[in-house]
């Protein structure tokens, strides 16, 4: 087993801020989420692993610009950090290894 | 934005309240955006329901801030700095710890385990449903020589009050456990075994809440021929509690032998009922066999009422006093009322009024438990504040940045708190360890669990605990100026220390006290176990004459005399414990027709004066060798002297219109506790009687009993062979005392090993502080007697102090409590001086130990530092 342990649902948050990039904030990660996994994802889950996962050293994040919409608040931007992206990648070949070690006739095709 | 695009006020305060402050601004934002963008998706109402449900997912470990808080300066950080500077403190200054830690754990034990003992004992016939309406209605006998009280009632009383007066709801008439003898046989089948008996009326279960199994209460004892039997006699008897109504026992005791039909079944009377019955009988069935007991004029059932639920006892009690007046001329006798549950703890009367009992050694107890405590609340004190030198520049340091008044005496009361709260842990586990010893000590069935009870006593206990020891120390401390603590100058009254000598002369005055009471007590109950009561108790057995026994007791009697190792026997109808029969029915040449005299009735069987070795003034006693069944009587010089007779033996009187001769007359001895004076008493002659007693020879004891037990079985093969001792039941006469006695001694060896804790860990500081000074001294000439005699004057004079307030208080306490006795002994000066000297070698001691080793030490060590 790797060091490096991922859970399903902290895997699914980390992608999900790769894919947003830039934009990756409470709210629309939720969205994102919500609209291609088609599942529920409520937010005291998500917010208790993005900051899980900016403690472990996976995300950082910064503050944006105060707007008029949010009561003024400040949003708070997550970002892939390069041991983040380290852990990713390590993730997807573990999976690809899995995939590729599977023997054709299992599957039927 | 209008009003109402707001969320729920009350959920965002709340999620403004627990969020950790770092993620408060983003993930408010996030919450408000998304109320925000529902609200115009759909509708308010269920953006705001959103927000709420988002607000309570919010609330889970990761979002909520941690305790220990981000900001810094909460109390949580002032909580966690003294627990920190607390546990510093300790690991310091270890000797103080350790006896802080031992005086106020050995205190808090001992306060819990008498707080355990105290609540038993309170909860005694607590049970009963109507415990606030039942009393018990008791006679005072007033008489020349004073007013005697007692239980016994007419047997019509009980009707005759639920019918007349109308304040009382409900009577029972009760022969109660233990008349004549403490039990009867009973038996199912072939084998008999012991039970205890009560004759009732028929209200006896409605005004007593024992639970009826099978029957009811209107008619569980409504016939001569039925008996209700208790749920453990059933399952003794049937192996079964169930489907017994119907059944046939039979009975052996006595003249109310016969077989009976079971009624009902009772619940078992829980351990805390002062009565413990198996088998209840109709009243009646004790009436046939003693009708004399149907009439006014003699009492010997005992009467219980209920009142009604707004009755005032006060009232009830005027109306009674003289109920029996009406019923007989010239009555003697008047009537109160005690409330049934209130008896177990006061059962002693003076004067014809409770005079106390238990409720006594209970309070003797509570007070003890309570100084032990206060006693490890003084070290705490002491050693706290003598230790505030070294502790100076901490307050001044804490003042000079700003620290109010306030927060250091929280500061020192969290250093009491956490000190008690560790010395609890310690003390529940002595607790635990310690209750299986005292409950054989006490003879209770104590067990420790976390009822309301115990939980109230722990936290008010341990609450007051560290306020008292704290709050002194809090003020004091928090007090000091803090330029001049800075600068190391030493307040005038801490060097000087007044209120800490008071302390410790309050601790050793405690210490004194309990032990002359000790002294006391124990003194007393030696003096009772070994006083002369006239007759010798030694090696005297009895066993009660059931069955066949009952029938041929001078046959019995006669083959018991032959077995090698009986001394002798005779026959009694009484125990002389404080069980016997009285009369006014006698009367002589010249007696006041007026006075009523009333006399003790003993009836008792030939030598019975030979076999208990009762020393005769005059006269003789029965003998077989004269005509002594009928005519003759004998009494005690305490009667010879009310009546006022010389030469009494050959001179006649009369006993219930008889003419009787008087053959001789006893030395005085006791029938009862030596709380109560010898009463004029007579010996009657009689042939049956219900114990048969005999005095072996030691030596040979089992062997002897054993041939007496083949004997009796002879007579009574189906029945169990039981004898008891009848120094036994003068022992258990005392049973409370005693208990006390050996209480109080443990009590207060703990509370002298405590104080001198305390005492011990004071000198050890005083004598290092001034070890510099016994360096100088040494070096300048000053020999070891000299310095030892400076370092402990001061405490020689604190104990000297103790002793002189102690003794005083001492001697009016004891004194009281011996006025209760009628016999009792005498203050004598060495039980003052003896604890007196007690206390001041120990406290010498303790205090030798540590001078004399800085007296001896080399002066290079101590003053080569500077």
């Amino acid at each position: 087993m790797s060091k490096h342990h991922l859970g399903e649902f902290e895997e699914i948050v980390m992608l999900t801020v790769a894919v947003l990039h830039d934009e990756a904030y409470g709210i629309a990660i939720i969205d994102e989420m919500e609209q291609r996994l088609n599942r529920k994802v409520s937010i005291g889950a998500l917010q208790t692993v993005l900051r899980r996962l900016e403690k472990k050293g996976y995300l950082s994040s910064r503050f944006g610009e105060a707007t008029k919409v949010r009561g003024g608040k400040r949003k708070r931007y997550f970002t892939l950090t390069s041991y983040g992206k380290k852990v990713l990648a390590e993730v997807k070949e573990q999976r690809i290894g899995l995939w590729n070690a599977i023997p054709k006739f299992v599957l039927g095709e | 934005m209008s009003k109402k695009h707001t969320p729920p006020k009350l959920f965002l305060d709340f999620f403004r309240w627990f969020c950790h402050r770092d993620y408060l601004e983003d993930l408010e934002g996030d919450l408000m955006e998304r109320f925000e963008r529902r609200a115009k998706e759909k509708n308010v109402r269920k953006a705001r329901r959103g927000f709420s449900k988002d607000v309570i997912q919010l609330f889970r470990p990761g979002i909520i801030k941690s305790l220990s808080g981000t900001q810094k300066l909460t109390t949580y950080d002032m909580l966690h700095h003294h627990a920190l500077l607390t546990l510093r403190n300790f690991k310091r200054y270890k000797n103080s710890f350790l006896i802080n830690l031992t005086g106020l754990s050995t205190g808090l034990a001992c306060f819990f385990l008498i707080s355990l003992y105290v609540h038993d004992e309170l909860i005694i016939d607590k049970f009963h449903e109507n415990d606030d309406q039942l009393y018990q209605v008791m006679n005072n006998l007033h008489q020349s020589a004073g007013i005697t009280t007692g239980s016994q009632t007419p047997a019509p009383l009980g009707k005759a009050l639920a019918e007349e007066i109308p304040e009382i709801k409900l009577s029972a008439s009760v022969i109660p456990v233990g008349f004549n003898n403490d039990y009867g046989l009973v038996s199912a089948g072939d084998n008999y075994i012991k039970a205890a008996e009560q004759y009732v009326t028929k209200d006896y279960f409605k005004l007593f809440s024992y639970k009826i199994l099978e029957g009811t209460s209107a008619d569980i004892v409504s016939r001569k021929e039925g008996v209700a039997i208790s749920e453990a006699l059933a399952i003794k008897l049937f192996n079964t509690s169930n489907g017994l109504v119907g059944k046939d026992l039979k009975w052996a005791k006595e003249d109310f032998s016969g077989e009976f039909v079971i009624t009902g079944i009772f619940e078992t009377p829980p351990k805390n009922s002062t009565v413990q019955f198996d088998l209840v009988f109709n009243l009646e069935l004790f009436l046939d066999q003693a009708p004399y007991l149907r009439k006014w004029w003699n009492s010997d059932p005992e009467t219980y009422v209920r009142l009604e639920n707004n009755a005032d006892p006060v009232y009830v009690n005027s109306k009674i006093e003289k109920f029996l007046h009406t019923k007989v001329r010239n009555s003697a006798s008047t009537l109160f009322l005690q409330r049934y549950s209130e008896r177990y703890l006061n059962s002693r009367y003076e004067n014809g009024q409770v005079a106390g009992g238990r409720s006594q050694y209970i309070r003797l107890l509570s007070v003890t438990a309570i100084l032990i405590l206060i006693i490890a609340c003084i070290n705490f004190i002491n050693l706290s504040t003598a230790k505030a030198s070294r502790r100076l520049k901490e307050i001044g340091i804490k003042k000079a940045i700003g620290a109010s008044r306030r927060m250091m005496m929280f500061q020192f009361l969290s250093e009491s708190f956490f000190m008690t709260l560790i010395a609890l842990i310690l003390a529940l586990t002595m607790v635990v360890i310690a209750l299986p010893h005292f409950n054989v000590i006490t003879g209770k069935e104590l067990i420790f669990q976390l009822d309301q009870w115990t939980v109230l006593t722990l936290s008010i206990a341990t609450f007051f605990t560290a306020l008292l020891s704290g709050i002194y120390p809090a003020f004091y401390l928090s007090g000091l100026n803090a330029i001049s603590t800075l600068k190391g100058i030493f307040p005038v009254q801490l060097s000087k220390g007044h209120s800490r000598k008071g302390l410790v002369v309050f601790q050793f005055s405690i210490s004194i006290m309990l032990i002359l009471s000790v002294i006391v007590v124990y003194q007393q109950i030696t003096y009772i176990q070994s006083k002369n009561l006239g007759y010798s108790r030694e090696n005297v057995l009895y066993i009660s004459n059931d069955g066949a026994l009952n029938e041929q007791q001078e046959s019995f009697r006669s083959r018991l005399k032959n077995i090698p190792g009986v001394v002798n026997t005779t026959s009694f109808y009484h125990d002389l414990v404080g069980d016997y029969g009285r009369t006014g029915g006698v009367s002589w040449k010249g007696k006041d027709p007026d006075v009523i005299m009333s006399f003790v009735n003993l009836e008792v069987g030939y030598d019975f004066v030979e076999t208990l070795s009762i020393e005769m003034a005059e006269g003789r006693s029965y003998s077989h060798d004269f005509q002594d069944q009928k005519g003759k009587i004998m009494f005690n010089e305490a009667a010879i002297d009310v009546m006022g007779m010389e030469d009494p033996v050959g001179k006649k009187i009369i006993l219930w219109g008889e003419e009787r001769e008087i053959i001789g007359v006893v030395r005085d001895f006791h029938l009862e506790s030596l709380y109560e004076t010898i009463k004029p008493c007579f010996l009657q002659l009689v042939p049956k009687a219900n114990k048969t007693l005999f005095k072996i020879q030691p030596e040979t004891k089992t062997s002897t009993i054993r041939q007496v037990q083949t004997l009796y079985q002879e007579f009574n093969p189906d029945f169990p062979f039981e004898y008891k001792y009848l120094e036994d039941d003068y022992r258990d006469l005392y049973a409370p005392e005693k208990q006390t006695e050996v209480l109080s001694r443990y009590f207060c060896g703990i509370a002298i090993i405590i104080s001198c804790l305390g005492l011990f860990g004071l000198v050890a500081f005083i004598t290092e502080k001034r070890l510099k000074e016994i360096g100088i001294r040494k070096i300048l000439g000053s020999g070891t007697t000299r310095i030892v005699y400076l370092l402990s004057s001061d405490f020689g004079k604190m104990v000297l102090i103790a002793i002189i307030i102690a003794l005083p208080v001492s001697y009016l306490l004891t004194k009281n409590w011996l006025d209760s006795f009628a016999y009792r002994i005498s203050l004598e000066w060495w039980f003052f001086a003896g604890s007196g000297l007690v206390a001041v070698l120990v406290a010498w001691g303790t205090v030798a130990v540590q001078t004399i080793k800085a007296a001896n030490i080399n002066p290079v060590e101590c003053l080569k530092d500077e």
